[in-house]
C-alpha cells in the first residue's frame, strides 16, 4: 500500500524538473493540482495535539474526505489513506453526538467497502475485501434469515446479481442497491454470488450475517461483457452468435472508419474498402449475401439509435459505394470517429436479430460509444502522427517497351503510323520521355494526424465523459488534398440516490471537411502512354500539347481532373438518452429517445479550363451543389422485469418501437457562369437547375424477450417483435419475426466434471427464427409522377412524368437463420474454441420482376419465390500460449467457411436474371465465355462455344456458360498478442482465399492508343509474335476494329479471373508502457508510446493493384504507418 | 424532484399508448412532396398539362444519339444512305445501326417509344376521367394524348412491322400482348389523328392551355392534319392525303414556306409543331449532335454526310450550300447537316428543333397528286420545294417520272429529319435495291443486305417476358 503525502515543496521541485519540457504546458500543471486535489488535506496534516477521543458531527451527503479534518480537530488523531481507496467512495450522512471515536469510525465507514486500523495517532483507511458490519456476531440460530449487500470493487451496488445457496437450490437476486435477502438458511452455508462481467465468487457466511461482498471483474473473456439488442450479455450464458471487438483492438488501427476495424477479426463479416481514399466506401457483409437485388447492408446502432446505412445520393461517386448499387458514394460510418468507441459488437444469428425485425435479415452492427466511469477526473491525451503511401503499384511498361508495343501493333495491322489517325505518341510526343506515372500521380505520401483528449470521471452517482478528437489524412494525389475531421463526443450518467431513477446522455458530432480532385488519378497513373508529354507547360499552364492544327493531343491530361474539385462537408450529429425508473423490485421501466441527424454538402465543379482549349466553345462551367439531409428520431419505451427464483433467473422484456426517418436531399446544377472562379458561388449560375429527394420512413413495432437462465446451466431465450414499416403496401404493412435460442452449458455437468476435468468450460448452443429486410426504397408501392428537370422549362413549365409501376402488395424478404455452436475452454479457459455453423434462408426476395416494356416499364418490383441460402462455417480459437510475470502472449485465430446457394428461382431462365445466376450457384458468380489461350498459328485468342469447339468469336447468351465464383473460399484472420513488461506486440494476419477479376489482359487492348490512354503492365509483353509462340497474350493490334472483339471477349472470359487470394498483414502495433518512474517524473500516469501500421504487408499473386478492391479505377488501400504517444494527467 | 416523481406515471401512461399492439397510423406516409400521385396529378389544370410537357420536355432534353424518339433524326439515317460512320471511332451499337447488323440488343426505339405510350394512356385515363379540370384544358389535353399515342404508333409501325398496340396502363394485360397487324394499327394511328383534330385547338397554346401564343411547340389541330395527311399517304389513301394536306396548304395566314435560311428558326412560318430546346445553354440538339468542329471527326463526332447524299444534290442546289456545311481535317472533307447551325454554349435561343413542317407536306401533297394523276398539281407542289432552293421547275410529267422526282427531292430536302429517307425507302419498296445492289449503300458501309434488315429486331427483353412475341423474321 502506497502512502502519498508529498509536500508542497516536494511537488513545486518536481515540477521545476519537469519545465525543461517544452511540452508540459500550464494546462498540465492545472490538471496536476486538480489531482493532488484528491491528495486530500487530511493526508497532509502530521502534527499531533491531544484531544477527547469523541467526536460530535452530524452532516448530510458529505464527501468522506471533509470528515477527515473533523476528526483531527476532534481527536487528534490524523486519518490516512490512498487517494485511490477513496475513488468513487460515495458520499456520507453521519449524526454522531459525543460518540467514542471507534464507534465514530464504524458508523462512519458503516456500509463503505472500507475498514480502518489505528496504529498510535494514525487511522489508517484502507480498501475492505469485505466491509463488515458486526453487530450481530453473536450467534444466532440457524436457520437464519441472511441478508447482505453486492457491491463492485467501487463500492457501486451490482443490481440483479444472482445469489445463491450452495449445494441447495435456493437463491434470490439483488435490488437496486445492491441489497439480498435469504429467508431461512443455514447461516453456515456458503453463497455463490455471480454478475455479468465479474468473477463468480463464493462466499462462506461463517456465521456473520448483514455482510457485504465485493466481486471484482472478471479477467476471462468468456465473462466480457457484450453488448447485444436491448441489454448485455456475456459468451458464458449467451446463446446467440455475436462477437464484439473492443476499444483496445480499435485503437490499435490508424484508420479513419470504424467498420475498417473490423477486418479480419471478426468470424462471418465480410469487410472491403472501395478505395483508398478517406471516407470512402466500405461493404459489409454478415454470413454472406441475401438478397439477390435489394440492400445486404447489416442493422447499425450507435447507442441504440439506427444509424443509416448509405448516404443518400450526392456527388461523391469518387468515393465508391458502400455495397448498394443506388445511393450515394462514402460511408456513413466515416462519420463516427473510432476513437470515441468503447465496442463494436455483430450481431449474427436469429437469437441475436430477431428482436430487430424487418430491419436485421442481414444482421446487426451495434456501436456502443464510450462513457465515464467511477474515479477521479482523468485527462488523457493520445497524439498520433503518421504517413500514408499506396500499397502496391503495378510494373508498368517503359517507353521502349512501349513504343515497341505500338509498333508492333500498327505493323499488325498493316498499318503506318499517321497524324490523322491520331497516332501522337509515336509521332508527335517525345519519344524518349519515361515517366512513371504511379509515381507522378498516386506517388505522393498523405500525412496522417489523429489528436485525441479525453477528460473522464465522476463518482458513483454521476459519471461523465467528454472527447475531442482531430483528424487529418491528406491524400497521395498531387496537389492539397485532405480530409480534416473534429469531432466531440459526450456521455452523463447520473442515478438518483435512491438508485431508483438512472439517466443517460450522450452525444456525439462530428465535422468533416473533405476535399478531393474530381477524379480518382489511379486509372490514369496505370493507363498513361509511358512517353506521354509533361503534364505542365514552363510557364505553369496545364499542357494540352496541340498537334500542328492546333487541335489538343494530349486531351486526357489527368491534371485536367484536378481542376474539377470536389469538396464535401458533413456534420453528423447523434444523441441519445436513457431514462429509467426502477418502479418495484425487478421492474425497471425504461425509454430511449435518440436523435440522429446527418448532413452533407458537397461541392463539385467542371470549370472551363478543364476542357481542351479548342473545345471550350461547346462546353460550358458548371457545378454542382448537393445538400443532403438523413436525420432520424426514435422513441424506445421499453419495461423489463428480472427474478430470480432459487437457481433460476428470468429475464423478462417487452417494448416498443416508434421511429421517423427524413431524407432531404437536394442537388442544383448550375450552368452560365462567366468565371472559373465564381464556380462555388451557386449565384454566379445564371441557369440552377433542382433534382430533389424527400422522403419519410416511418417504422412502429412492439417486441419481446423472455430469457431463462438456470443456474448458469440451461439457457433458453424467446424473441419476438412485430413490425410496421411504411416502406410497403397498406396490406402488408406488418409482419411478425421470432426467434429462440436454446443453450447447455455442459460444463457444468457433473459428470463431465468427473470424467473430462480438463474441460474448464463448454456450451452447446444452437438457435432458429425469423428477420425481414426492408431495404426497398421509400413509397414503391405508390404510383408517383416525378419531376422531369430541364435547364429551361418547356413553355416555362415543369414537367411531370410517372416513376414507375406501382406495387402496394410488396413486403419484407423474409430470413430464416438455423445456428448451432459449440463453446470449448480447455485447462482454466487457457485454451477457448467456438465453432458455429450456421444455414439462412432468405425467400420472398424483393426483385425487379420483369416485365415487357410494352407495359411502359421494364421491371416491377415484386417479391418473388426466389430463395437464397447462405451456410457456413465459423471457428475461433483463443490460446494464451504462454503466461508468466512478465510475458504473455496470446492469440486469437478466426475462419469463416462460407457458401451461398441459389436455391430456387422460378422463371430464372426467362428473366433478366438468366445471365447473371445459376441455380445451385452463388450469387456473385459471372457467366463467362470460356477462355482457351493464345491460338498459336493464328496469334488470336480462342474460346470454347456452347458445344466446346473452339471459337474465336464467342456469342453472348449462348456461350458463356463457364461460371466464375467470386465468392470467398474462407477468410479469416490470425492474431497474436506479446507482452514483455512495458512492451505491447499485437499484429494481426488477414487472409482471404478467392479468385477475382484481375488485370491479367492489360488495361485497353495492347497496342491500342487513344488519347493518351495505352500503357500496360509489363506481363503483356508475353505476347504472340509469330507462328508457334506459345503466347498468353495475342498479338498487339492498334485499333479496335477487327481485334475488339476477340479482346473484349477476352475481358469476359472466365480467363481473366485467377487467384486473388492475398495474405495481409493488417495491422501491427508496438507500444511500450514508460517506466513508472518517467511518468512520475513528468507528472504523468499510464503513458505509453506507439508505433502502429495498417496494411503494411500483401502477400498475393494478384494481377493488378489491390486484391481487396480489385480495381484499376479506385486508389488501393494506403499503407498507414504512425508514431504516437498516448499519457493520462 | 416533482418531476421525478411524475416519471413513472409518464412513464407507464405513455408505455401503455405507445406499445398499442403496432397502430397502423404510425406507419402511414403521405405521398413525397417531391412527387405526385397519380390520385391528384389530374385533378388540377396544370398539373394534368405537366404530364404532357413533361413528354415534350424529355424529347427536347435527349441528345439524338441518345434515349430520345428525336433519335428518329440520327439512327435510322445510319440504317440508310444519308450517313458515314467512322466504324474505327464509333461505338458498337451505332455500328450495328449502320451496317444493318442489328441484334436483338439493339432495342432502342422499342424501349423509347412504349415507355412514353404508357404516359400518354395513363394521362388519357387520368384526364377522361377527371372531373375538375377545366373543359378546354381537358379537351386539348386529351387532344394531345391522342395526337402523341399516333406520332409514336406511326415511327413503331414504320420501324418494326407489328407491334402491340397497347391502349391502357393495366400491365397484367399488356405483358401478355401479341403483336397486332399493322392494318390494325394503322387504324387506330388514324382514328386517334381524327379524334385530336376535333379536340385540339386551332391556336398554339401557352403551358396553360388557355392563352394563345406565338410559339409553335405544343401541337394544334394543323399538327394532327399534318400527320394525318402523312398517314393517308402511307397507307396509299391519296385523295385522303390530298384533302388533309390541303387543309394545312391553305392556312396561308398561319403556314408558308420560309427561306432557307430561317426555315429552323423558332417559330418559323414553316413550322408545324417544333420543339423548344430546353437544355441550359443550348440550341437544338441537331445542332449538338450534327455539326463537327474545325477540328474534325472525333470518337463523339463521329458521323458525317454521305457522298451518296452529297452526289444526289443537283447542281445550284441552296440547300447544299445553307443547309450543309463542311469543315477539312488532315486534308479530308468532311460535309454536315447544317439545318441547324447554332453549337455554341451560351448563344441566344433562336432555333427550335422541326417535327412536322409545311416543306413536307407539300411534298405529300405532290406524291398523293401524282399517285392520282394530277400532274400539274404534283408538279406545282415539287416544284414549290425546288423554287424555294434555287432550282429550276421539274417538267417531268410521267407518273413513275414525277415519283421518283419527288423521292429525289424528299432526299435533298428531309434529309437527318425524322428518320424520312429510311422510311420512305421502305414503304416505296425501293429499299432493295437501294440498299442491297451490289456496290450500293449496306454494301459500301461494310455490310451484308438482307431484305429482313428493313425491319428493325424486337428486344430480347420483351421477346423473353411477353411469352406472346414474335421476333421480326431473320433475326
Amino acid at each position: 500500500m502506497q502512502f502519498t503525502a508529498l509536500s508542497n515543496q516536494a511537488r513545486h521541485a518536481l515540477f521545476e524538473r519537469g519545465r525543461t519540457r517544452p511540452w508540459f504546458s500550464t494546462k498540465t500543471q492545472l490538471v496536476m493540482k486538480l489531482t493532488s486535489f484528491f491528495l486530500l488535506a487530511a493526508c497532509l496534516q502530521v502534527s499531533a495535539k491531544v484531544h477527547s477521543q469523541t467526536v460530535s458531527y452530524s452532516a448530510r451527503e458529505v464527501p468522506l474526505e471533509e470528515v477527515f479534518p473533523v476528526i483531527k480537530a476532534q481527536t487528534g488523531y490524523v486519518v490516512f489513506c490512498n487517494a485511490n481507496t477513496l475513488q468513487g467512495i460515495k458520499p456520507v450522512t453521519i449524526t454522531a453526538n459525543n460518540l467514542a471515536l471507534e464507534d465514530f469510525l464504524k458508523e462512519l465507514l458503516k456500509g463503505l467497502p472500507l475498514e480502518y486500523t489505528i496504529k498510535k495517532k494514525t487511522i489508517i483507511i484502507s480498501p475492505g475485501v469485505v466491509g463488515v458490519n458486526t453487530n450481530n456476531e453473536a450467534a444466532t440460530p440457524p436457520p437464519a434469515d441472511i441478508h447482505g449487500r453486492i457491491i463492485d470493487s467501487l463500492g457501486n451496488a451490482l443490481a440483479d446479481a444472482s445469489v445463491t445457496v450452495k449445494g441447495s437450490k435456493r437463491g434470490t437476486g439483488t435490488d437496486e442497491k445492491g441489497n439480498f435477502e435469504l429467508k431461512g438458511i443455514s447461516d453456515n452455508a456458503t453463497l455463490v454470488i455471480s454478475f455479468t462481467g465479474f468473477e463468480s465468487q463464493e462466499y462462506k457466511l461463517n456465521g456473520k450475517n448483514g455482510v457485504t461482498i465485493m466481486l471484482g471483474r472478471s479477467n476471462n473473456v468468456l465473462d466480457n461483457v457484450q453488448v447485444i439488442a436491448y441489454g448485455q450479455t456475456t459468451q458464458r450464458i449467451s446463446v446467440s452468435n455475436a462477437t464484439t471487438v473492443n476499444a483496445a483492438d480499435i485503437e490499435k488501427q490508424p484508420i479513419d472508419n470504424p467498420l475498417l476495424a473490423l477486418e479480419g477479426r471478426v468470424p462471418g463479416l465480410f469487410v472491403a474498402q472501395s478505395s483508398g481514399l478517406a471516407g470512402s466506401g466500405v461493404t459489409v457483409q454478415i454470413q454472406g449475401q441475401n438478397s439477390i437485388q435489394n440492400g445486404n447492408n447489416p442493422f447499425y446502432v450507435i447507442d441504440g439509435v439506427p444509424y443509416t446505412p448509405q448516404l443518400l445520393t450526392n456527388l461523391g461517386g469518387i468515393l465508391g459505394s458502400s455495397g448498394n448499387s443506388v445511393g450515394g458514394g462514402g460511408s456513413p460510418l466515416s462519420y463516427i470517429n473510432p476513437s470515441d468507441i468503447e465496442s463494436i459488437s455483430i450481431l449474427k444469428d436469429a437469437d441475436a436479430t430477431a428482436i430487430y425485425g424487418s430491419r436485421a435479415a442481414n444482421g446487426a452492427i451495434l456501436i456502443t460509444t464510450k462513457k465515464g466511469k467511477v474515479g477521479e477526473m482523468r485527462v488523457d491525451f493520445n497524439i498520433q502522427q503518421g504517413i500514408g503511401q499506396v500499397t502496391r503499384k503495378l510494373d508498368m511498361m517503359n517507353t521502349p517497351q512501349y513504343l515497341q508495343m505500338r509498333h508492333e501493333g500498327l505493323n499488325n495491322d498493316g498499318i503506318t503510323p499517321s497524324m490523322a489517325n491520331g497516332d501522337y505518341d509515336l509521332l508527335l510526343w517525345d519519344t524518349t520521355r519515361n515517366t512513371d506515372w504511379q509515381k507522378a500521380l498516386i506517388g505522393r505520401i498523405a500525412q496522417y494526424s489523429n489528436f485525441n483528449a479525453t477528460v473522464s470521471g465522476g463518482n458513483s452517482s454521476t459519471q461523465y465523459l467528454i472527447g475531442g478528437t482531430y483528424h487529418r489524412q491528406t491524400a497521395v494525389f498531387p496537389g492539397n488534398y485532405a480530409d480534416t475531421k473534429g469531432s466531440l463526443h459526450f456521455n452523463i450518467n447520473t442515478v438518483s440516490t435512491n438508485q431508483k431513477f438512472r439517466l443517460q446522455l450522450s452525444g456525439n458530432y462530428l465535422i468533416d471537411n473533405n476535399r478531393l480532385p474530381g477524379t480518382d488519378l489511379t486509372n490514369a497513373a496505370i493507363t498513361l502512354a509511358a512517353d506521354a508529354p509533361p503534364l505542365y507547360n514552363p510557364d505553369g499552364s496545364l499542357n494540352w500539347e496541340p498537334n500542328g492544327s492546333g487541335a489538343s493531343t494530349f486531351t486526357t491530361n489527368p491534371m485536367a481532373y484536378t481542376l474539377q474539385s470536389y469538396l464535401n462537408k458533413s456534420n453528423n450529429f447523434i444523441s441519445n438518452s436513457i431514462i429509467s425508473y426502477h418502479l418495484l423490485p425487478g421492474l425497471e421501466i425504461r425509454s430511449n429517445f435518440g436523435y440522429t441527424n446527418l448532413q452533407q454538402n458537397e461541392i463539385s465543379t467542371q470549370p472551363l479550363s478543364f476542357y481542351p482549349p479548342e473545345d471550350r466553345i461547346y462546353n460550358q462551367r458548371t457545378a454542382e451543389y448537393s445538400n443532403n439531409n438523413i436525420n432520424s428520431w426514435i422513441i424506445e419505451p421499453q419495461a423489463s422485469y428480472k427474478q430470480i427464483f432459487g437457481m433460476g433467473k428470468l429475464d423478462l422484456l417487452i417494448g416498443s418501437t416508434i421511429e421517423q426517418n427524413n431524407n432531404n436531399g437536394q442537388i442544383l446544377s448550375g450552368t452560365g457562369y462567366n468565371s472559373d472562379l465564381s464556380l462555388a458561388n451557386i449565384a454566379s449560375a445564371s441557369i440552377i437547375t433542382a433534382a430533389s429527394t424527400v422522403s419519410v420512413y416511418k417504422y412502429n413495432a412492439l417486441f419481446g424477450r423472455l430469457s431463462y437462465n438456470w443456474n448458469d446451466k440451461y439457457l433458453i431465450d424467446l424473441s419476438a417483435r412485430r413490425d410496421g414499416s411504411s416502406r410497403f403496401g397498406p396490406s402488408n404493412q406488418f409482419h411478425d419475426f421470432a426467434a429462440v435460442g436454446i443453450g447447455w452449458v455442459f460444463s457444468k455437468e457433473k459428470f463431465i466434471n468427473d470424467n473430462l476435468p480438463f474441460i474448464s468450460f463448454g456450451k452447446l448452443r444452437a438457435s432458429y427464427g425469423t428477420t425481414g429486410n426492408d431495404q426497398i426504397g421509400d413509397y414503391q408501392f405508390l404510383s408517383q409522377y416525378n419531376n422531369v428537370g430541364a435547364g429551361v422549362p418547356y413553355e416555362g413549365a415543369l414537367g411531370l412524368i410517372p416513376a414507375g409501376l406501382p406495387n402496394p402488395y410488396l413486403q419484407w424478404e423474409l430470413t430464416r437463420k438455423a445456428e448451432g455452436g459449440l463453446d470449448i475452454g480447455l485447462i482454466k479457459d487457457r485454451i477457448l474454441l467456438n465453432a458455429t455453423y450456421f444455414q439462412n434462408r432468405s425467400s420472398n426476395q424483393l426483385l425487379g420482376y420483369n416485365l415487357p416494356v410494352i407495359t411502359g416499364f421494364s421491371s416491377i418490383s415484386a417479391n418473388l419465390p426466389a430463395t437464397v441460402q447462405n451456410t457456413g462455417v465459423e471457428l475461433t480459437l483463443s490460446t494464451i500460449n504462454m503466461k508468466t510475470q512478465n510475458f504473455t502472449w496470446s492469440t486469437h485465430a478466426n475462419l469463416t467457411i462460407p457458401r451461398n446457394k441459389l436455391i430456387a428461382f422460378p422463371g430464372l431462365a426467362n428473366s433478366s436474371y438468366a445471365n447473371l445466376l445459376v441455380i445451385g450457384k452463388p450469387l456473385s458468380i459471372y457467366k463467362m465465355y470460356h477462355f482457351i489461350g493464345v491460338n498459336d498459328t493464328t496469334g488470336i485468342y480462342e474460346f470454347s462455344d456452347s458445344k466446346g469447339n473452339p471459337t474465336y468469336n464467342p456469342t453472348y447468351g449462348i456461350d458463356n456458360n463457364a461460371i466464375v465464383s467470386t465468392l470467398p473460399k474462407y477468410y479469416g484472420g490470425f492474431e497474436n498478442s506479446i507482452t514483455y513488461k512495458g512492451f505491447n506486440l499485437d499484429f494481426l494476419f488477414q487472409f482471404v482465399k478467392q479468385i477475382g477479376a484481375n488485370y491479367r489482359f492489360g488495361g485497353i487492348y495492347p497496342g491500342n492508343f487513344f488519347n493518351g490512354i495505352a500503357n500496360q503492365p509489363i506481363w503483356v509483353l508475353d505476347r504472340w509474335q509469330k507462328p508457334g509462340d506459345k503466347a498468353s497474350i495475342q498479338k498487339y493490334s492498334s485499333g479496335f476494329g477487327l481485334f475488339t472483339q476477340y479482346a473484349d471477349a477476352a475481358y469476359e472470359s472466365d480467363g481473366e479471373f485467377t487467384d486473388a487470394s492475398y495474405i495481409r498483414l493488417k495491422n501491427i502495433s508496438l507500444s511500450w508502457q514508460l517506466p513508472k518512474a518517467w511518468d512520475k517524473t513528468a507528472h504523468l500516469q499510464n503513458s505509453r508510446i506507439y508505433i502502429q501500421g495498417q496494411n503494411l504487408l500483401t502477400i498475393t499473386h494478384y494481377k493488378g493493384m489491390d486484391p481487396e478492391n480489385m480495381s484499376t479505377t479506385r486508389l488501393p488501400e494506403l499503407r498507414i504507418l504512425t508514431v504516437g504517444l498516448q499519457t493520462d494527467l | 424532484m416533482r418531476l421525478l416523481r411524475l416519471f413513472p406515471i409518464i412513464n407507464i401512461v405513455s408505455f401503455i399508448i405507445l406499445t398499442q399492439p403496432a397502430c397502423k397510423k404510425l406507419v402511414e406516409v403521405s405521398p413525397p412532396v417531391t412527387s405526385l400521385s397519380s390520385g391528384n396529378v389530374y385533378t388540377s389544370d396544370a398539373t394534368a398539362a405537366a404530364v404532357l410537357t413533361g413528354i415534350y420536355t424529355q424529347m427536347s432534353t435527349t441528345s439524338l444519339t441518345g434515349s430520345s424518339i428525336t433519335a428518329m433524326s440520327f439512327l435510322p439515317e445510319l440504317s440508310g444512305d444519308n450517313l458515314t460512320l467512322l466504324s474505327s471511332v464509333a461505338p458498337a451499337s451505332w455500328i450495328s445501326y449502320y451496317t444493318n447488323n442489328l441484334t436483338n440488343a439493339n432495342g432502342d426505339f422499342w424501349d423509347i417509344i412504349y415507355p412514353n405510350i404508357f404516359v400518354v394512356n395513363a394521362a388519357l385515363e387520368g384526364i377522361a376521367g377527371s372531373a375538375t379540370l377545366t373543359p378546354a384544358v381537358q379537351q386539348q389535353l386529351l387532344g394531345e394524348a391522342k395526337f402523341l399515342r399516333a406520332f409514336y404508333y406511326f415511327y413503331l409501325l414504320n420501324l418494326y412491322g407489328d407491334v402491340p398496340l397497347v391502349t391502357g396502363t393495366n400491365y397484367t394485360i399488356n405483358d401478355v400482348l401479341p403483336r397486332t397487324p399493322r392494318a390494325q394499327v394503322w387504324q387506330q394511328i388514324i382514328q386517334d389523328l381524327k379524334d385530336a383534330q376535333t379536340l385540339l385547338s386551332a391556336n398554339y397554346l401557352d403551358a396553360t392551355l388557355l392563352n394563345v401564343t406565338s410559339a409553335r411547340v405544343r401541337p394544334t389541330n394543323w399538327a394532327a392534319t399534318a400527320l394525318l395527311a402523312r398517314a393517308y399517304l402511307y397507307t396509299g389513301k391519296w385523295d385522303s392525303a390530298e384533302t388533309q394536306a390541303n387543309t394545312v396548304i391553305n392556312n396561308s395566314s398561319l403556314y408558308s414556306l420560309s427561306s432557307l435560311s430561317t426555315a429552323f428558326l423558332a417559330n418559323s412560318t414553316e413550322a408545324i409543331w417544333q420543339l423548344q430546346p430546353v437544355n441550359a445553354g443550348q440550341n437544338t440538339q441537331d445542332a449538338q449532335a450534327y455539326i463537327i468542329p474545325p477540328t474534325g471527326p472525333s470518337y463523339i463526332y463521329a458521323y458525317f454526310l454521305s457522298n451518296a447524299l452529297m452526289s444526289n444534290f443537283e447542281i445550284g442546289d441552296q440547300r447544299r450550300v445553307v443547309w450543309v456545311d463542311s469543315v477539312i481535317a488532315n486534308g479530308v472533307t468532311y460535309y454536315y447537316p447544317f439545318k441547324y447551325k447554332v453549337d455554341s454554349i451560351g448563344a441566344p435561343v433562336t432555333e427550335y428543333s422541326m417535327v412536322l413542317r409545311l416543306g413536307e407536306v407539300y411534298l405529300i401533297r405532290a406524291e398523293a397528286r401524282a399517285q392520282q394523276d394530277e400532274t400539274s398539281g404534283a408538279q406545282s407542289d415539287l416544284n414549290t420545294i425546288r423554287s424555294r432552293a434555287g432550282l429550276q421547275p421539274d417538267t417531268v410529267s410521267s407518273r413513275t417520272g414525277l415519283l421518283s422526282a419527288i423521292m429525289h427531292e424528299r432526299q435533298v430536302e428531309l434529309f437527318t429529319e425524322w428518320g424520312h429517307r429510311w422510311l420512305d425507302l421502305k414503304r416505296t419498296g425501293i429499299v432493295d435495291s437501294v440498299m442491297g445492289a451490289p456496290g450500293y449503300a449496306c454494301q459500301s458501309k461494310g455490310g451484308v443486305w438482307n431484305p429482313n434488315w428493313q425491319w428493325y429486331p424486337v428486344p430480347l427483353g420483351d421477346l423473353q417476358t411477353d411469352p406472346k412475341l414474335v421476333q421480326n423474321v431473320g433475326y
